[in-house]
């Protein structure tokens, strides 16, 4: 009996295992999917929305440069493939805060080779940090703001790279894991720091092949990259049209594997009903919203009153359930995304303009601001917009069709990816523009940035103190319950006097073959887009 | 000294048929051309639609009914809704007139710029008829189509764009046909009598000439109408037209009416079909007055 009972031991204590293992595997896929055996070999097949502006992600902020061009490049810090928001070294190998919090010390990597055969050294660093934080005459840097409190960088060798601080930073390292803040070469910068425009040099797992305008985009292996045996593919190669339906199409057919940013709930319905298993649908809540950015350096919107009619005129409560099933644009929320740990809490947002639960009222008041602006029978505005598709279109659809109920006549006008750039972020050359605020993880360095006076992401072009102050203010407060407060008082001064008109907090659904493994989709569109770890299962 | 030939005044003698009222007229193309007559009933329906949608459409084309949409065609909505639960007939209709608007609109201005320079070439002939002539060669080498799409992506999605852009495209082909009429007109003795008179070269093209090529620039008008209606649904169809929420036939069958292709047809259809309608009765009206109006058609 006894061995019975010990053969009937170990079975159990097998079961328990197995068991104890497949919630392992299933409470961590992402980890799983990453201890699979690569499989060397294939193109990647993609399919993307648009053009890039340029190539110089410093310069840049668009999905339409960084999915591109991020697999070309190393960065200093990068966030966790698997494990957002956990920050991971890519160039750097350890780094090491000082106890009083202003010196950071990194140490490179050895071995890393740029492109053309060049060594990546600490010199490499500082120089493409000195650009981003201190940007010489002529060439724009869109995130300095992130990095005021940086006082000096230093490479006392070429392994070595110490940032000096001034104060105490909250988020300096998410700062440094920005996919944005990719390494050039010193040599290349030294010649034309506007190089990178036009030009790719970089030390990433694919080397760039071609780009031909509004067609492809296509890198090739690195065989050089310093990561041994990696990356899996051969290259890879996207696909560019700004029309949902045929990015959809393109997956549906076969003829790309993977939309890296998002396809609407009913392509993506349409999309597993026809292909079943072969599919795998990522679907996260993004780090990024779908809002109006309003011109208050010029007439009618200078006055407080009508950018406050603006924003009460959009019911964002209607809004969200009209546009999550056909764009992804889903959760009301302030400027920080709801659900995370920097969200304003519901009851206080409700009581800022535009985020009453009762729409009638919000009308009613909008169109007596109006009135009593001198519009009491409304006007008639300009709102631009991008000429992609999902969620530009839709999301102004349904604000036009809202503000028609207060009086105002939007005309809705899209723009070429680099003129809607050009007119909103560089010459101000609108009354109201859709301008999403996306970033690549929920930090308030990055996603309040853009409220301080002379901010190059600051579209609504308005100057106030109280808001330069706050800003500067949560940079530098570690504890992060005071932090909280700062945060919530820099937002509600922002909505209380519509500077800027938040609308919908977006969710992204990343569809792809099956085959495409290794590849988890993170909150934000821009991170994660290296591709060293992705592989294809068959070609 | 008098005359060794007295002066007599003659006169024509030749009975004159009667002529016939306008009703007449309509009457006698109805029978003769009864497919053209189908083609005029389709235009005429288009343009009171287009004109009376405000009291015809059953909602408003803009505003969306959020707890109705992708509803199927019913009695309350025959058409169904789109996305935002908008009515697609109310919708369709309002389209007839940004149709019926460009379509007019463009091929009035390429028709009639193009015979204005089809004429001048014809009259003036030598080197401006060359320069003239290369010109429009150059704007013939491009196909329509294409050539209204550089044009839009350069001026960028806008009703009065859309206009630009399709009637460019109809300048030279206007030209050309105007052109030639002209230059057999140019020939006729009563042109040359005029001439030998010392009648000004502004009363010569614009008494004598002009009102004899009326014919061919008519024709050009009615059978350009259905091919800048599809233009302009192209246009939109590519984003380079008219932008949402603006209700037109080309930007319903795009946006998102292709993504809800299975969920959704009535989306695509119905525009679909609207533009069909009008392009095929444009191109019967048309087809049928260059008959009726080809004295050598008219003969046999």
């Amino acid at each position: 009996m006894a061995p019975r009972i010990q053969r009937h031991g170990l079975a159990v204590t097998l079961a328990a295992l197995a068991v104890l293992v497949a919630s392992v595997v299933a409470a961590t896929p992402a980890a799983a999917r990453a201890a699979e055996t690569g499989r060397r070999g294939g193109v990647l097949l993609a399919v993307i929305g648009a053009d890039p502006p340029s190539l110089d992600p410093h310069q840049e902020s668009t999905f339409a440069n960084i999915q591109l061009v991020a697999p070309l490049y190393s960065t200093l810090l990068q966030i966790d493939p698997y494990g957002y928001p956990k920050i991971v070294g890519d160039a750097a190998s350890e780094w090491k805060i000082a106890p009083d919090g202003i010196t950071y010390t990194f140490k490179i990597r050895h071995g890393i080779r740029f492109h053309d055969g060049s060594p990546l050294t600490a010199a490499d660093v500082k120089a493409t940090y000195d650009k981003i934080v201190s940007p010489p005459a002529g060439v724009l840097s869109i995130r300095k703001n992130a990095y005021t409190e940086v006082a000096s960088i230093e490479a006392p060798d070429p392994s070595t790279v110490v940032f000096r601080l001034t104060f105490p930073s909250a988020s300096l390292l998410n700062n440094l894991a920005s996919p944005w803040n990719v390494i050039y070469p010193k040599t290349y910068l030294d010649k034309d720091p506007n190089y990178f425009k036009t030009n790719v040099m970089g030390s990433g797992p694919f080397k760039f092949k071609a780009y031909t305008r509004g067609a492809t985009f296509e890198g090739v292996r690195n065989p050089d990259y310093f990561v041994k045996d990696r990356p899996y593919l051969d290259g890879y190669k996207f696909f560019i049209s700004p029309e949902t339906s045929v990015r959809a199409a393109a997956i549906r057919s076969g003829r790309a594997y993977i939309e890296f940013r998002d396809l609407p709930n009913a392509e993506v319905e349409a999309i597993k009903k026809q292909l079943g298993d072969k599919i795998v649908v990522q679907t996260t809540p993004m780090t990024g919203q779908f809002g109006i950015a309003i011109n208050n350096a010029a007439k009618p919107f200078n006055d407080v009153r009508v950018r406050k009619a603006v924003t009460l005129g959009l019911d964002r409560y209607t809004a969200g359930k009209v546009l999550y099933g056909i764009t992804g644009l889903k959760l009301v929320g302030g400027l920080m995304r709801p659900g995370s740990e920097w969200a304003m809490p519901e009851a206080e947002l409700q009581k800022l303009p535009g985020f009453w639960t009762d729409a009638e009222k919000s009308r009613t008041e909008a169109k007596r601001l109006l009135a009593e602006a001198g519009y009491p029978n409304g006007l008639k505005v300009v709102l631009k917009n991008r000429n992609v598709k999902l969620p530009y279109q839709d999301f102004a659809v349904f604000a036009i069709q809202e503000w028609r109920r207060i009086g105002i006549e939007a005309e809705n006008r899209p723009l070429e990816t680099a003129a809607w750039f050009n007119d909103g972020q560089n010459t101000g050359n609108f009354e109201l523009i859709i301008a999403p605020t996306v970033e690549f993880m929920d930090d308030p360095d990055q996603f309040l940035g853009r409220y301080v006076t002379g901010s190059t992401q600051n579209w609504g072009r308005y100057s106030d103190p109280r808001l330069d102050d706050l800003f500067s203010r949560q940079a530098r407060t570690l504890e992060p319950a005071e932090r909280q407060k700062l945060v919530n008082e820099l937002q509600k001064v922002v909505l209380e006097n519509a500077y800027y008109m938040p609308g919908l907090w977006w969710m992204r659904n990343v569809v792809h073959w099956a085959k495409v493994k290794n590849y988890v989709a993170q909150p934000s569109h821009y991170t994660n887009q290296k591709l060293q770890d992705v592989w294809l299962s068959e070609d | 000294m008098s005359a060794p030939y007295p002066l007599v005044h003659a006169t024509a003698s030749a009975p004159l048929g009667q002529r016939l009222t306008v009703a007449e007229e309509v009457l006698k193309f109805v029978r003769t051309k009864p497919l053209g007559a189908g083609g005029a009933l389709i235009i005429l329906g288009m343009m009171l639609v287009a004109l009376f949608a405000e009291a015809l459409a059953p909602y408003d084309p803009y505003r969306g009914d959020y707890g109705l949409q992708f509803a199927r065609p019913s009695v309350d909505h025959w058409f169904g809704t789109d996305e935002f639960g908008r009515d697609v007939l109310s919708r369709v209709m309002y389209g007839a007139r940004i149709a019926l608007f460009v379509g007019f609109v463009a091929s009035f201005a390429g028709c009639t710029l193009g015979g204005l320079l089809g004429v001048v070439s014809a009259y003036w002939g030598g080197k401006v008829d060359l320069i003239l002539e290369r010109l429009m060669d150059v704007l013939l080498a491009f196909p329509q189509l294409i050539l209204a799409l550089a044009i839009a992506s350069i001026l960028g999605p806008a009703v009065q764009n859309v206009v630009v852009a399709v009637a460019i495209p109809i300048i030279p082909r206007a030209a050309r046909v105007v052109r030639a009429t002209a230059l057999s007109v140019k020939e006729n003795p009563y042109v040359e009598a005029v001439q030998a008179l010392g009648a000004l070269r502004r009363r010569v093209v614009l008494r004598h000439i002009v009102p004899n090529v009326m014919a061919p620039y008519i024709i050009m008008l009615t059978a350009q109408l259905g091919g800048a209606i599809l233009t302009e649904a192209a246009l939109s169809y590519l984003g380079l037209g008219t932008a949402e929420p603006t209700p037109s036939w080309g930007l319903m069958l795009s946006g998102s009416a292709p993504s809800y292709a299975e969920k959704a047809p009535w989306i695509a259809l119905f525009p679909g079909i609207a533009i069909s309608l009008g392009v095929f009765g444009f191109n019967l009206f048309g087809d049928s007055l260059r008959d009726a109006l080809d004295p050598k058609l008219r003969k046999t």
